[in-house]
């Protein structure tokens, strides 16, 4: 047979077995016969000392184009096999992603403490110290110090827990300011703290009282503090925690610890001050209460009141969540249903 | 107090639209919760003269003809038993609204065509608590001397046109618990004069005060009057008169009781009548109560009287408890003559005690309790004589006897005029403080920065310079006062280094999965000092408000144990919560309080699913989250030791304590079956937990490292090495003794397997752990590793009799 034509022949043969191999094996196997050492092309190249050598250059040049052309088909094979695999593989792999995962249990702050926490974190950045103080706490610096007097309703067995005559549990987070007060040296500065902390009253449970609950106290002292500084920083304060469109005013009150005596109420957000049910159609709703520091509770803390005086302020942590986030049961935040408490997952602040 | 507008205009000249009155007192005064337009809502009522009334046969209702000011009489069907031909009543038209926004139509009854209908006063809005007793079931009927003519509005004559304030006020603003007080109020706020009127007495009866005696101890009554009043005529009120009590949220009684009560809320003085026929012993004697002393008060109450209660007597029998209710034994009754008029001030300690110990708190204590006018007492008993004279024809015996008369000094506040607007922060002049000071009526001198204030006695929270700045504050106006920011020297705020760490370890438990809860720190006394290795002595309150919430709690797991049971009864039995707050004990002589964590967990790790992993919650997975706790704080984990206890509640065999250092800071473990069985939510349920006492934590905790280590740079190797124990010895034993032995390039080591079962001795057991080995500068030889593993080898052999698999 002619040369020529017997590569034309393997040419044919061979690119239809390229095509018959299925697989990796398969086509390894024909490419060791169609260019390996045994195959016919390498057996004609060296049988190139037989060939007539006219048509030596002519011969060589076929064969290795025809080498490469089969590489070359090999590759692609090889490819679209191993594509082929690919693609067996993952289709074997392929999941319902529909399906829903597995979950596992969402952590959730208590809702009195996001209010408590974003608090805080709002009074630091205005340079205030967070201060802790004991919930079993003494007559003397929960009332005498704070100018309640002896025969305050207060002081009332009724409306307040006694452990024995002159320890009690808090009332009122106000302790916490004669403390403070009392070891303050101002000679090193200003005195800016908030006291956060749990208090007891001797009420009955029911949806609008809790013998428990919590409360902030605040408290500014120096020697040029005015009510103007009041004003302005509960302004900022209601509107950091209730939205900046609120509008707040501020009417006289009563606090046996401060002098004036003020109570703040801010604009209804639910009606926007028009009236409705929630602000008891007076388009206001009242949130804290606070005033200028009483000159008898400075003085009670050894401090010279014509000298020093400030504000002070309390807010019902309580209250501002019922507030902020609708709730109508105080007893809500104490009976700790996962129910009422794990939507507060995304509450974080 | 309930403030009416239309009476307020007695006093001072009105002409705002009530609403922004009310919204100005609340910002410059007193609080208005709410003000009250009585006619709101309802329309048509008028007066109307019944000319006719007959029984319908066979049923109770009247068929009435009326006249209403209509040219035509309306034929009205009533149901009323006191329904009666020649009354005056309340008529509500065709087309009239009634009160619960109900539409009046012309309708029948019984065959007869009704054209309206006549009303009782609760039908038209009025609280049952206003209506006169008599007129409580059935229609009411004006007074006969009422100068009112048929087609009169209704809403006029009862009072219901007015506008009617609730003065919600705070303890220091008694003075505006009457119409006076509350009038010089409002007049300041509007900037209006005020006029109230003095009284003058002419006395047309004869002289009485030679023939009765009065002892009062003057510490209980500093101030005590009394006049006597004959030949009274009991009756009814004018309508004026009712209508200011209804209006001020009082039931009118009779001509005597009504003027008490007027006088009281025009004067803000509490005033008593006695039927004079209570003291045929010609005494009257203030004095504390006896022990065993017994009195049944007006509202018929029988009361033990207490040795701190005041009581009048005539001195033999209690006739009152003085400040807060008469007696029914000196009760005003119809056929009552002779009345004896008192006015006093009583001790306001002793009488706000004696409201609260027999809760009987009425108007009168409520005055007293937070402190009445020192300068009206006379001039109220002497405005009561003279309408006792009008409206019940009394005549006014001659002689006021006084018990005691205790004499206050006028209050003097000096001040400057730069303090009072260095606290406001404001620019205040002195004329515009002058011209604030006129507008309450204080006298005041002015020289140059100086001013002296003279404060009248009805306004007797004004002690201090201070109480002057926030009467000039308020009236200045809080609006006007300009928003401002403290300047300060710097302070560098922020937590405490303890609150800091508790935020970081809430931060991790939360992470974790947990939703806080809170609990209430009053628990019962067996709650309170369970879940405790060494109880101590617990903190008790007196008088609590019940066995349940008696003693402060010396855990937070009884909390966790209450919302489990109160979760799981709502059929949540996937729980993972957690509380940190503080338990309370007495130790040492002192009351002592701890910062504590706890959580607990029910149920599996995930939520129920479709692939069906349902891996129970048990004590290693929370374990786990502990050892997790520990790392995320830094502590190092080799301090860390678990010891099988027994603790209160707990199960007695999965519960262990956890020693830091050698120290107990805590326990974990399974909740005791007597716990959870006795409990219907929980029975049947593994429900695990810990609690720490971070008190004992905090310090261990190491400050989050700042320099950082690279990681490992050569290779690790790791062994596996299989052993086969007796059952029971622990796993902290065999891990004691690997980490003894495994020399320096020891760098982990954990426990892969735990065997137990038909394919070894039933005394035995098999471990499984995992050793890792490193050298952090070079890489390492099998020759080292081979040799620290047979030193592990030999070691656990010798010492714990293993058998190496």
């Amino acid at each position: 047979m002619d040369l020529f034509d017997r590569l034309k022949e393997l040419r044919e043969k061979g690119l239809v077995e390229i095509n018959k191999a299925k697989n990796e094996e398969m086509l390894n196997d024909v490419r060791v016969k169609l260019t390996g050492r045994k195959s016919e092309l390498t057996e004609i190249l060296h049988s190139m000392k037989d060939i007539d050598p006219s048509d030596r250059r002519e011969v060589g040049q076929r064969v290795n184009k025809l080498r490469d052309l089969f590489n070359s088909k090999l590759d692609d094979a090889k490819t679209e096999i191993v594509e082929a695999l690919v693609e067996e593989q993952l289709n074997k792999e392929k999941i319902d992603v529909t399906l829903p995962g597995r979950e596992m249990h969402l952590g959730a702050k208590h809702p009195i403490n996001i209010i408590l926490d974003d608090l805080e974190k709002y009074f630091i950045g205005m340079g205030y110290e967070v201060v802790q103080g004991p919930e079993i706490e003494t007559d003397h610096y929960c009332f005498e110090m704070m100018n309640l007097p002896k025969d305050h309703p207060a002081r009332d067995m009724q409306e307040t827990f006694y452990i024995d005559s002159d320890n009690l549990l808090r009332s009122q987070t106000s302790g916490d300011q004669a403390r403070v007060l009392e070891k303050h040296d101002f000679a090193k500065g200003p005195l800016k703290m908030v006291g956060p902390g749990k208090v007891y009253r001797r009420d009955d449970d029911d949806a609008t009282h809790s013998h428990q609950f919590m409360q902030m106290e605040g408290l500014v002292v120096d020697k040029n503090i005015t009510m103007g500084d009041l004003k302005g920083t509960l302004e900022l304060m209601a509107k950091h925690i209730f939205g900046q469109d609120r509008e707040t005013r501020l009417r006289p009150s009563y606090f046996p610890f401060t002098e004036p005596s003020v109570e703040m109420d801010v604009s209804c957000f639910n009606c926007n001050g028009k009236g409705c049910s929630i602000c008891k159609y007076t388009g206001w709703i009242e949130v804290l209460g606070a005033g200028m520091v009483h000159p008898n509770v400075i003085e009670n803390a050894g401090i010279d009141s014509n000298v020093y005086g400030g504000f002070a302020f309390g807010v019902g942590l309580d209250r501002f969540a019922i507030l902020k986030y609708g709730i109508d049961d105080i007893r809500d935040f104490y009976t700790n249903d996962v129910r009422f408490l794990e939507q507060f997952s995304r509450e974080e602040r | 107090m309930l403030v009416s507008y239309n009476w307020l205009k007695d006093f001072i000249k009105l002409d705002q639209d009530p609403n922004d009155l009310a919204e100005k007192i609340t910002r410059t005064g007193v609080e208005v919760a709410e003000v009250k337009h009585p006619e709101d809502g309802l329309k048509k009522l008028v007066v109307g003269h019944i000319i006719d009334c007959e029984p319908i046969s066979g049923t109770h209702l009247n068929l009435t003809h009326v006249d209403v000011g209509e040219k035509e009489l309306y034929q009205i069907v009533c149901g009323a038993p006191n329904v009666a031909a020649g009354e005056d009543v309340v008529v509500a038209l065709p087309g009239a609204r009634i009160a619960d926004n109900v539409k009046i139509k012309k309708t029948k009854l019984r065959g007869n065509e009704s054209n309206g209908m006549i009303c009782g006063l609760q039908e038209i809005g009025f609280p049952d608590k206003l209506v006169p007793e008599k007129y409580t079931n059935g229609i009411y009927v004006f007074p006969h001397d009422a100068e009112i003519k048929p087609g009169d509005s209704a809403f006029e004559l009862l009072g219901m046109d007015d506008y009617i304030f609730d003065f919600d006020i705070t303890p220091n603003r008694a003075d505006t618990l009457s119409m006076e007080g509350s009038a010089y109020e409002v007049g300041a706020i509007t900037d209006v004069p005020v006029k109230v009127e003095g009284v003058v007495v002419k006395e047309d009866g004869p002289n009485w005060t030679n023939d009765f005696t009065v002892d009062v101890d003057s510490q209980l009554a500093p101030k005590f009057y009394l006049r006597k009043i004959s030949n009274v005529k009991i009756g009814d009120s004018p309508l004026w008169l009712q209508r200011r009590l209804w209006n001020a949220g009082i039931r009118p009684i009779n001509n005597v009781v009504d003027v008490t009560n007027y006088i009281m809320l025009l004067t803000g003085q509490p005033m008593h009548s006695y039927d004079a026929r209570a003291f045929k012993t010609h005494k009257l004697v203030v004095r504390k109560a006896n022990k065993e002393e017994k009195l049944t008060l007006l509202n018929n109450k029988e009361v033990d009287l207490d040795p701190n209660d005041i009581v009048i007597t005539n001195g033999e029998d209690v006739v009152m408890m003085a400040g807060v209710m008469g007696g029914l034994n000196s009760e005003i009754e119809s056929d009552t003559t002779d009345v004896l008029l008192e006015s006093a001030i009583f001790d306001p300690t002793l009488i706000r005690k004696a409201a609260l110990r027999h809760a009987n708190r009425t108007e009168a204590s409520s005055r007293y309790e937070k402190g009445v006018n020192w300068d009206a007492t006379t001039r109220a008993l002497d405005m009561a004589a003279l309408l006792l004279r009008n409206d019940a024809s009394g005549t006014i015996n001659e002689g006021v006897i006084t018990g005691s008369s205790v004499k206050r000094k006028s209050t003097k506040i000096t001040t400057t005029i730069s303090y009072i607007n260095k606290v406001l922060g404001t620019e205040v002049s002195s004329s515009e403080i002058a011209a604030i000071f006129a507008r309450l009526n204080f006298k005041i001198e002015i020289n140059g920065d100086n001013l002296i204030v003279d404060v009248p006695a009805r306004r007797w929270d004004i002690a201090i310079p201070a109480d002057l700045v926030e009467e000039v504050g308020r009236l200045y106006g809080y609006d006007n006062i300009k928003s401002t920011q403290p300047i300060l020297a710097e302070t560098h705020g922020g937590y405490s280094k303890k609150e800091e760490t508790i935020r970081r370890i809430k931060n991790v438990v939360q992470g974790q999965g947990l939703i806080e809860a809170i609990s209430y720190s009053l628990t019962s006394l067996e709650k309170a000092i369970g879940f405790s290795k060494e109880p101590k002595k617990p903190v008790e309150v007196q008088m609590p408000l019940n066995s349940n919430r008696s003693t402060l709690r010396q855990n937070l797991m009884t909390g966790l144990v209450d919302a489990a049971s109160y979760n799981m009864a709502r059929k949540q039995n996937q729980l993972a919560i957690f509380e940190q707050g503080r338990v309370y004990d007495f130790e040492n002589n002192n009351y002592n309080e701890h910062e504590h964590l706890a959580a607990l967990y029910s149920g599996n790790v995930y939520f129920e699913n479709w692939q069906n992993d349902n891996e129970k919650i048990d004590f290693f997975y929370v374990k786990g989250q502990l050892t997790n706790l520990f790392s995320a704080l830094g502590i190092n984990l080799n301090d860390v030791e678990y010891r099988a206890e027994v603790i209160m509640y707990m199960h007695p065999t999965r519960t262990a304590g956890i020693y830091i250092k050698n120290k107990y800071v805590g326990m974990i473990g399974m909740l005791d079956r007597p716990v959870t069985q006795s409990n219907k939510a929980m029975k049947d349920s593994e429900i695990y937990g810990y609690e720490l006492n971070l008190d004992d934590i905090i310090p261990l905790i190491l400050n989050p490292q700042t320099t950082a280590q690279s990681a490992p740079k050569f290779p690790a190797v790791e062994r596996d090495l299989s052993i086969l124990v007796d059952k029971d010895v622990t796993n902290q034993a065999v891990e004691d003794i690997i980490k003894a032995n495994g020399g320096k390039y020891l760098y982990n080591l954990r426990i892969i397997d735990v065997y137990r079962g038909s394919h070894i001795a039933e005394d035995k057991k098999s471990f499984a752990y995992r050793l890792t080995f490193l050298n952090e500068n070079d890489t390492l030889t099998d020759e080292i590793v081979n040799k620290a593993m047979n030193s592990i080898d030999a070691s656990l052999e010798k010492q714990l009799k293993v058998e190496i698999r």
